[in-house]
This record gives structure tokens, sequence and C-alpha cells, in this order.
């Protein structure tokens, strides 16, 4: 039965996210695009104001994809187990477990795609800038090879700086702390959602005030950890 | 084992100690059409809702094919809320292929038929249906399947007098002998006509379960005159 509510759930949620994601790419690809332009030569301050509202607005799209998915999984969890929906839910005949574990899943890979499209969409907004300005400037493309040819060395004199011993572990927890993230992102809305049903006459302002102090604890902990492990690596140095 | 449901001592309390149920016990045949009849607030919904699973008693036990609620008793009842509850987007059709999925006994070439005799398009999507249209699309989900207890909670309430029809009709011509039918609503002259028995609750409590036949006989009133003795303010 959970590939069963497994396939409904992905069938009934894929648009809004790939809408979101579409437009980000879009974003990505227009922002790169203004390179080609002749607008940042411009005198008058509008053309190149306009190129780089365009950037913001990269920016700003990019947390707004994340900011979007999470939203629109959370009013539709709340819909599905606590509003009138609930009916069809709760009358499946499934488990509590596997209602719970398809919510789950589907969110967390929801997440991880949005994370990957962020990443996705930096390397669009890179390849359409470096073709933009190798358009205007051939000349750009055999300085940039040179560039990105002295990289690895200045990589690996970064990396043997004293300061920075034991930033492996540290890049190594960060990534792992991103890819958790989408999973730990989904458990913290759900349990968000849920814990706001306790305030029974303001259930959704319960749920985001819950959503805000989960956060903070989480924040809290985390910093914590990374405090303690810092003043560990101190201890090492010395 | 005639006995399709059976209520234990069942009580439900809801918070700030409202008791809504109050150690009930009853016993629901198969292959009967009951109807669950009392005033606001007498608990129908509350006692609906625990044998549907949707919610936990305080005390009791409630049994359905002798399982307590869980995924298996889910598969044997079909319950129909007073609530339009489909989700807005879906289309009738999406709605066929989904209730196919995840119930064994839904007959989807039955809902097609219903839907084509009331001219509801498959392709409609719910949120652009009228709340009367909507509920007809409900009904004719639930009595789709060949269950072995459809609950219907107020089925006739929102629509039309020429719907009604239709919708007793179909309750009818769609259960299965073996299959008990248990209909809540507040409008006994209309549904008294296909009621097998009933019973009456007050305040959380079974005060009559008896066939229509000897209500008539022995009290010599309808089911509508003498609910209205009974529960009269």
């Amino acid at each position: 039965m959970l590939g069963k509510l497994l396939k409904h759930e992905w069938k009934a949620v894929w648009k809004v996210p790939t809408l979101l994601i579409g437009i980000l790419m879009l974003i990505a690809v227009l922002s790169g695009l203004t390179f080609a332009l002749p607008i940042w030569d411009s005198e008058w301050i509008g053309l190149p104001l306009s190129g780089i509202m365009m950037f913001v607005m990269f920016y700003l799209a990019m947390f707004a994809v994340g900011i979007g998915i999470m939203i629109y999984f959370a009013v539709r969890y709340y819909k599905n187990m606590y509003t009138d929906e609930g009916y069809l839910t709760h009358t499946l005949p499934v488990s509590a477990r596997q209602l719970l574990l398809n919510k789950v899943i589907t969110m967390s890979a929801w997440n991880l795609i949005g994370g990957a499209a962020v990443v996705v969409s930096v390397i669009i907004f890179g390849g359409v800038t470096f073709l933009s300005l190798m358009a205007k400037d051939s000349t750009f493309a055999r300085g940039f090879v040179e560039e990105i040819a002295q990289l690895p060395r200045v990589m690996r004199a970064i990396w043997n700086e004293p300061y920075l011993r034991g930033i492996n572990g540290f890049c190594a927890s960060v990534v792992f702390l991103l890819l958790t993230s989408s999973f730990s992102g989904t458990m913290m809305i759900i349990g968000a959602v849920n814990l706001g049903q306790m305030v029974r006459k303001h259930r959704i302002l319960g749920a985001v005030g819950a959503y805000f102090v989960i956060n903070f604890c989480y924040a809290d902990a985390l910093y914590r950890y990374y405090h303690a492990a810092d003043a560990g690596a101190d201890k090492q140095c010395l | 084992m005639n006995e399709l449901v059976q209520i234990n001592n069942l009580t439900k309390i809801y918070e700030k100690e409202k008791l809504a149920l109050d150690h009930m016990n009853l016993t629901i045949p198969r292959g009967r059409i009951i109807g669950l009849l009392g005033p606001n607030g007498s608990g129908k919904t509350t006692l609906i809702k625990l044998i549907s699973g949707l919610l936990v008693a305080t005390e009791g036990e409630v049994l359905v094919n002798g399982s307590r609620p869980g995924p298996e008793t889910k598969a044997a009842v079909s319950y129909l809320p007073e609530r339009t509850y489909f989700q807005g987007g879906m289309q009738v059709k999406e709605l066929i292929a989904y209730f196919t999925d995840f119930y064994k006994d839904f007959r989807p070439e039955r809902a097609k038929q219903m839907l084509a005799n009331l001219n509801i398009d498959e392709n409609a999507r719910l949120k652009t249906l009228s709340k009367g249209t909507k509920e007809k699309v409900q009904l004719i989900m639930v009595m789709s399947r060949d269950a072995q207890l459809y609950i219907l909670d107020e089925p006739i309430a929102g629509v039309d007098p020429a719907a009604r029809d239709y919708i007793l009709k179909t309750i009818i011509s769609n259960y299965n002998e073996n299959a008990t039918v248990l209909i809540s609503t507040h409008l006994i002259s209309d549904i008294e006509k296909i009621l097998d028995e009933v019973v009456f609750i007050r305040n959380g409590r079974v005060i009559l379960q008896d066939t229509v036949e000897n209500i008539r006989e022995r009290r010599g009133k309808s089911v509508d005159s003498y609910f209205r003795e009974v529960f009269a303010c």
C-alpha cells in the first residue's frame, strides 16, 4: 500500500514544485544573458540597474524555491491530515505508519530536488554568463581557462594552511548536514504542524509558532555542537 | 457470526470533559438497513467516527468483524461523511482511479454507470461542481464499493428532493444483501421507507433498537412520529 500512496502523492504534488523550479531556471538563464546585452556601458543608470535587479531577483529566487516548496508541502500536509480531506486520508485501508512514511519520503525527496535545483541553477547561471561574456569578447575565454587552470594549485595551498587543519572533517560534516537537512527539514515541518494542532483555536498560528521554536532549538543545538568541536580543535592545536 | 459490529461499553470524552458517548452497548447485525437516529449532539457522528477508525475511544471497544478499527476494518467499511471531503483539484476520473487502487472492493464500471446516469462528466474537476453534485459524486464513490458496512452520515441533507429519491434508490440498489447500511439523519420521513431497523440515541446512550415493523405494529405509529414523541422538547 505504501507504493500506491507514494504513486498518488507524487502525481498530486509534482506540478507546483516543478513550476517553481522552472521559474528559477528561467531567471538563472535570463540573469546570465544580461552579460550579453550592451546595458553595462550605458550612461543612463537605469539600464545597468535593471541588470543588477535581475541578479537580485535570481538571488531571491534561490531562497524562494526552498521556502515555496516548504510552505506548499506544509499546507498540503495540514490539509490532508487535519481538515475535511482527512476523512479520506484516515479511512484508507493503510496504517498510520504508512501514511506518515508516505509524507516523509515525498517531502524529503522534493526538498532534496529543490536543493539540487538551486545548485543546478547556479551552474546554469555560470554557464550562460560565460557564454554571454565570450560572445562579447573572445579573449575572455582564453583568460578564463588560464585562471581556472590555476585553481587546483591555489586550493592546495589554502588547504595546507595550519589554521585550516581539521577542515576536511568540517567539510564532510557540512556535506552530510546538507544531505540530511532535506529529511530533518521535513521532520521539522511535520512536527510543527502536528504540535500546532494542540493550540485548538489557532492551529495554523500554533504550527507557525512551533516551527520557529523547533528551528531555534535546532540552531542552538548546532551552534553548541560546533562551538564544542571548535574548542576541541583549539586544544589539539595548543 | 451474524453480528457485523459489536460495541461494548463504549465511552468517548472530548476535551473539557464533554461526554459524547456514555458506556454504550450496541450490536449491528449483517444484511440490514439501519437508521441511526437522535437529536443534535446525541453522539451519532462520534459513534460513526469511532466505527470508521477516525477517533479513538476513551473507554470500551468497537469491533468490526471481530477486529478493532485499523487497516483491515477500513477495507470493509465504506464511509460517507457529512462534509465534502475530496480534494477540489481532482478530476472525477482521477477519483475513480484512486478508489480502484486503494479499495479492492471498488467497482469502477458501477461508478461510471452511475455518473453517466446523472450526466456527471468524468473529466470535470470537483471544484467546478455544485455542492449537490459533489455530494452525489461522494455517494457514488462510497456506494460503488462492495463493502460489508456502509456508513452514511446525513447522506440526503444537502440535496434537493429529486436527488434524495435518486440517492435512496442508489442505496437500495447498490448494497449487497449481506452488507449493512447504517444511515444517520434527521430527515426520518424521507428514509423511513427503506429502513429495516432503527437505533435511537440520546446523550450518548442507546435508548431503543427495534425493527421498523415492530414500531409500526406495536406503537401504531410511523418511525418519524415515534421519534417526535420520544424526543419531544
